[in-house]
Formats: structure tokens, sequence, C-alpha cells
């Protein structure tokens, strides 16, 4: 503790969440960015409709589901205990240090994973935005650019500076309004019949997931709509942030995730009724359908809003990609589960500068060797995201539940919101995992149709990246100082901090 | 009457520099020094930032305990302050709460560009303080 000889200065360690920190709109602009919406729907959309048809639309709501439920583990633990490690911290008290690294792992593993496909994409669009269409097809163009990006996005993580934030609020505007009247024209020509032979008129039973034709096709869509939703938790984390905060982060969380809904489903039927299964179907390389019907429905030059809307929101969404895992990192660091290095942080930019060069790095190599390999690097790394997204979010909603046990029974609203939706978030993520990963060994049933060593090449990174972990963990159990692996599981909420009568508590020590 | 200085430390050239002409001056006047780092983890809000900002606020005793010492040295009357707050937030405020005379920073002789990139405190002190600022350039 720093010494205060002035009494007159508050206690000099502030904990806890500043109080009227945002207002509406940046609540609401938040709620919409951290899930990327124009980058996701890019990278995903080709996916959804090569695997569910014309249910594509309703398994993108479908899979909101799960996230809805564990939304609300990440709402009550970060109420608990707000440490930047997240899952890592919250698994870690409930279940003990081996889940709860595994847990930590996992997110760093995810940021990885992703920031390769961020660059992706946003490298093949930046070629399709100023024209250099053979560029765009060239996978060593696209992959120098890419690497290229990781470099950057890395260094702006570094410099930890906020100037995205400020810009976000215009992106993200600009990017939703930029898919919604892709949507709109679409589906209006269609209407019209002014769209290409092919094009099917849009029915409302597109949007019924009980039609979806298999549990297979719906679990692939599920693990698919996993990824889309990823970081919605935050814009429902922020509640205790916004002004007035009795009701605007409602009223803001809702209504971006009303308007994050109305778009995804809204671009899904766009897509399918536009181009028709026929069409879909010849899209192998999945995220150029999304380019290539913008110039179909919104013509040139307009077409170019789409592209630079999933441009922008691929680099935008850096911060929402890459913090989360070198905080993760961070977090581990601190508390002894990771060399003491990666909890350094700069004296100038104040960032985690030494844990996030190494996830940037690692990005950079996996990606560079991974697609060099693979023959749908956005497919296979996506697949064994949403894995490990699965993964982590099912141990948090079961952390949430252990967590908070003896609060379980103290009223219906705590029945419900603590006990049965993190609960029932975990279990539908789980048996996701369970079955994706017994319908993904089967290197013939996933989509890219490639294998190594006999099972699929998601199934394949997953595991690789779970096993890794595994023989790190218990490397570092033996190598590493003492202190994190003896703590004990199953703390519990303390019940005043439970009822919501005190702020979180400061200093929550690691160890029992 | 307002009396004291307050001085914005985060250990760079400019802070040092910073920090040695405001112990001169404190000396000189006879008045006490209030020295603070800003130990708010610099991020989008909404974010868990518990280890973070641990992370800064060890960061800013070790850097205090430092400055406090050499400010001791030569005879100044020291106070350290490390907060969870953003620099301007933070050097205002204790501005203002002290009553000081004036606040005391390092520049870090950027470009305009990099500095509204990064965002530079006494650029924004020079606006938002209602009180005296000196902005020390790194020697």
């Amino acid at each position: 503790m720093p010494e205060t000889p002035d009494p007159t200065t508050p206690a000099a360690s502030e904990h806890g969440l500043k109080a009227n920190a945002i207002g509406f709109v940046d609540a609401l602009v938040i709620g919409l960015a951290s899930t990327a919406p124009a980058y996701s729907l890019a990278a995903v959309i080709g996916i959804v409709v090569v695997i569910a048809g014309v249910q594509a639309p309703a398994v993108l709501l479908a899979s909101f589901v799960p996230m809805f439920f564990i939304a609300a583990a990440f709402y009550y633990m970060n109420r608990a205990d707000q440490d930047c490690g997240t899952t890592f911290s919250w698994v870690t008290r409930a279940l003990g240090p081996w889940p709860g690294w595994m847990g930590g792992w996992a997110i760093c593993t995810t940021g990885i994973l992703v920031v390769g496909s961020l660059a992706d994409v946003a490298a093949r669009y930046f070629y399709v935005l100023i024209g250099a269409d053979g560029a765009a097809d060239s996978k060593a163009a696209v992959t120098v650019l890419a690497v290229a990006i990781i470099a950057l996005m890395t260094l702006i993580c570094v410099l930890g500076t906020d100037l995205s934030a400020r810009l976000q609020n215009w992106l993200i505007g600009a990017q939703v309004g930029a898919l919604l009247l892709f949507a709109a024209v679409a589906i209006w020509k269609v209407v019209a019949g002014d769209a290409p032979e092919g094009s099917l008129d849009p029915s409302l039973s597109w949007l019924n997931p009980l039609e979806i034709e298999s549990i297979s096709v719906l679990v692939a869509g599920l693990l698919t709509g996993v990824f889309i939703y990823w970081g919605w938790e935050s814009a429902v984390n922020l509640t205790e942030e916004v002004e007035d905060s009795a009701t605007a982060p409602g009223k803001a969380a809702v209504i971006s995730t009303v308007i994050l809904l109305v778009t995804y489903v809204a671009v899904a039927i766009a897509v399918v009724a536009f181009a028709g299964l026929e069409r879909i179907a010849e899209f192998e390389d999945d995220d150029a359908i999304f380019s290539s019907l913008a110039g179909d429905v919104l013509g040139s030059p307009l077409d170019q809003l789409v592209v630079l809307a999933v441009l922008t929101s691929a680099l935008a969404s850096t911060q929402t990609t890459i913090l989360p895992a070198s905080r993760t990192t961070l977090s581990m660091a601190r508390a002894k589960a990771l060399p003491g290095a990666l909890g350094r942080v700069h004296h100038r930019y104040l960032t985690p500068d030494v844990s996030t060069w190494v996830i940037g790095a690692l990005a950079a190599l996996w990606y560079a060797v991974v697609n060099s390999l693979s023959e749908n690097f956005l497919f296979d790394t996506l697949s064994a995201l949403s894995l490990m997204i699965a993964f982590y979010y099912s141990l948090s909603g079961v952390a949430c539940v252990v967590y908070y046990r003896h609060q379980l029974l103290k009223s219906v609203k705590n029945f419900l919101f603590i006990g049965a939706a993190p609960g029932a978030g975990a279990l539908i993520l789980a048996y996701l995992l369970v079955k994706s990963v017994i319908d993904l060994a089967d290197p013939e049933a996933s989509y890219s149709g490639s294998s190594v060593l006999g099972i699929g090449v998601p199934l394949f990174i997953g595991a690789a990246f779970l096993a890794l972990g595994a023989i790190i963990m218990v490397a570092w159990y033996f190598a590493g100082p003492k202190g994190y692996f003896e703590r004990r599981p199953f703390e519990a909420v303390p019940p005043e901090l439970a009822s919501g009568h005190v702020a979180p508590a400061p200093t929550l020590q690691e160890g029992g | 009457m307002a009396a004291g200085l307050v001085l914005g430390f985060d250990d760079s050239a400019g802070s040092r520099a910073a920090l040695a002409v405001a112990v001169d001056l404190a000396v000189r006047l006879g008045e006490p020094l209030c020295i603070a780092f800003a130990a708010q983890p610099p991020t989008l809000v909404g974010e868990e930032s518990r280890a973070h900002g641990d992370a800064l606020e060890e960061l800013g005793d070790r850097l205090l305990a430092e400055a406090r010492r050499t400010a001791e040295e030569a005879g100044a009357e020291v106070a350290t302050q490390v907060a969870r707050e953003r620099s301007v937030e933070l050097l205002t405020r204790l501005a203002d709460e002290r009553d000081a005379r004036f606040i005391v920073v390092g520049s870090y002789g950027e470009s305009p560009l990099r500095g509204a990139i990064l965002g530079s405190t006494p650029h924004k002190l020079l606006h938002f303080s209602e009180r005296p600022v000196l902005a020390v350039p790194a020697r």
C-alpha cells in the first residue's frame, strides 16, 4: 500500500467500478461492438448457410440462448470478483487451481486463435476494397498482409490507446447501418423479383429452430453461433458503470441485443434469399460470399460500404480479442500460475506489454504456419475456437453455481438467474462440446474434410491446445513458485456481497 | 492562500526532470510536495480490471518510493498518492483538495500526432486544470 500521510485524500487504492463512468450511448455501442457483428457475419455466414441452408437464420437465433444463460454467470461472477483474469480467477475460486488454470489457458488460446482469423478477414477485405481481387485470392499476399496487421493490432494494444474507443461510436453505427442496408436491399430485390435466378422467397419458417434438419446440423450451427455472440457478456457487465444505473444500462443492453439479433437474422435471411441454395453451395471459400453478394446486391460503389464495414469491424475488434487474452495471462502471472515476467506492466503505456507481445507473437506464428498447411484456415480455426469458448464458458457457468451455492435458495430470482440460467448454459455448452467433438472426430463429416492423425482438423487443434496446456500446467506445478496450486477449491461468495449491499471486496486474496 | 505543489511522476525522463524542478521549488518555497501516480488501466470501460490495477499500483508504489527518497534527501516535505484514476483527473483532484499552488508534470517531447494517439497528460492538463501548470521537458 502506498503511504498516504495526507488525511484529506481518500484511500489510495480505489477498487471497484467507477460510478457514472459512461452514458447510455456508450453502453449501447459497447454492447454492439463487443461482438464485432460485421466481422463475425463475414467470417461465419458462409459456413452457417452451407451447414443449415434456409434454416440459417433459425440457427443464429437459437445459438443466442446458451449465450444468454452464460452471460448471467459472467454478470454475477463479475459482481463478486472484478479480476481481469475473469474465468481464470472465478474458476480457481470455485473449482480449484487445476480447472482454473485450464480455464485461463483456454482464454489465452482463443486469443491466439482468433487474432489470425481477424487479420485474415481484414487482409482479404482490404484487398477487395482497393480492387486488388487477385491479391485477395492469393494465399501468400493475404498471409503477408495479415501478419503485418497482427503486428499492428498488437502494437495498438500495447500502446493502450483509446483512440479506437472514441472512433468506435461512429464505426459501429456505420457497420450496423451498412449491414442492414445490405439486408434491406437484398430482400427488397428478391420480393420485387429483381434478384438473380435461383433466389428464394423468404419464409417465416426460416426462423423456426424446430425445422432444422438434424441434431448434428443444429449442433454445428450452435457452435458457430457461440462464436458470433462471443463477447456479448461484456454488454451485460456494464450495468454498474453506467450513469443512471438503475435503468440506462438495462435498456442499453436490451436495445443493443435486439439490434444485434435483428442484424444477424436479417443478413442471414438476405443472403439465403438472394443467393439461393445452389449458389451458396458453390462458395466453398466461405468468407468470400459476403463481399461477392454485396457487389450483386448494392452495386458499385455502394457495395464498398459493406466491405468497409467488415474491414473496420475486424480491425476495431482488436481490443475485444487480444486484450482478454493478455489480461488473463497478466492475472495468471500475478497469481503465480505463470512466470512473473508476464505480469509486468509498462511504465509509460500502463499496459501488460510482455503478455500482449507474447500473445501477438504466438498468434502470428500460429496463423502463418497453419494457414500455409490448412486447406480452409478460417473454418478450422473458428470451429476450434468455438470449442475453446464453449469449454471456458461452460466452466464459468459451473463456477457461478458453485461460488453462489449458499445463496441460490434465498429467493426465486437468485435461483433462476444465479443458479438455473448459468447451470443450463453450462450444460448446453458442455453438450455442444461433447457432441461436436464426436462429430468432428470424423473428418468426412466436418466441413473442410481435412484431417490430422485421423481426426478432423478443428478437433485436432482444440485437443492439441488443451493437451499442451495440461503439459505446461503440470510442468509449472513442479517448476514454478509455490502459492497457486496450493489454493483450495470451493470458495463461496461472501453473503453481504451476494445480496448486493456492499461494493465488491477490494482484496479477496488468493490462498485459502 | 494556495500553497504546495502537486507532481505527476511515472519515472519517464520528463517526469524525472519535473521531479528535480518540483523538489527545488518546494524547498525554496518551504511548502509541501505531493507526488502522484495514476494507476488506472488504460482500456475500454466495462471490463474487469483488478489484477491489472493491482499491478499498476505496485508499480506506482515502487516508483513513488524512489521519488520520495530523492525529494526527502533534498529536504522537501513529501506526500505520495497512488490512485486508480486517470492522470489528469487525479492531478486536478489532488491539486483542488490540497489547494495547491500549481501542478508540475514532465513532458515527453513527443510529436503532436503521437501525443494525440497516446494521450498527452500535459496537453490535457493545460486545457482542463483551473490552476497553473508547469510542464518540464526531458533533458
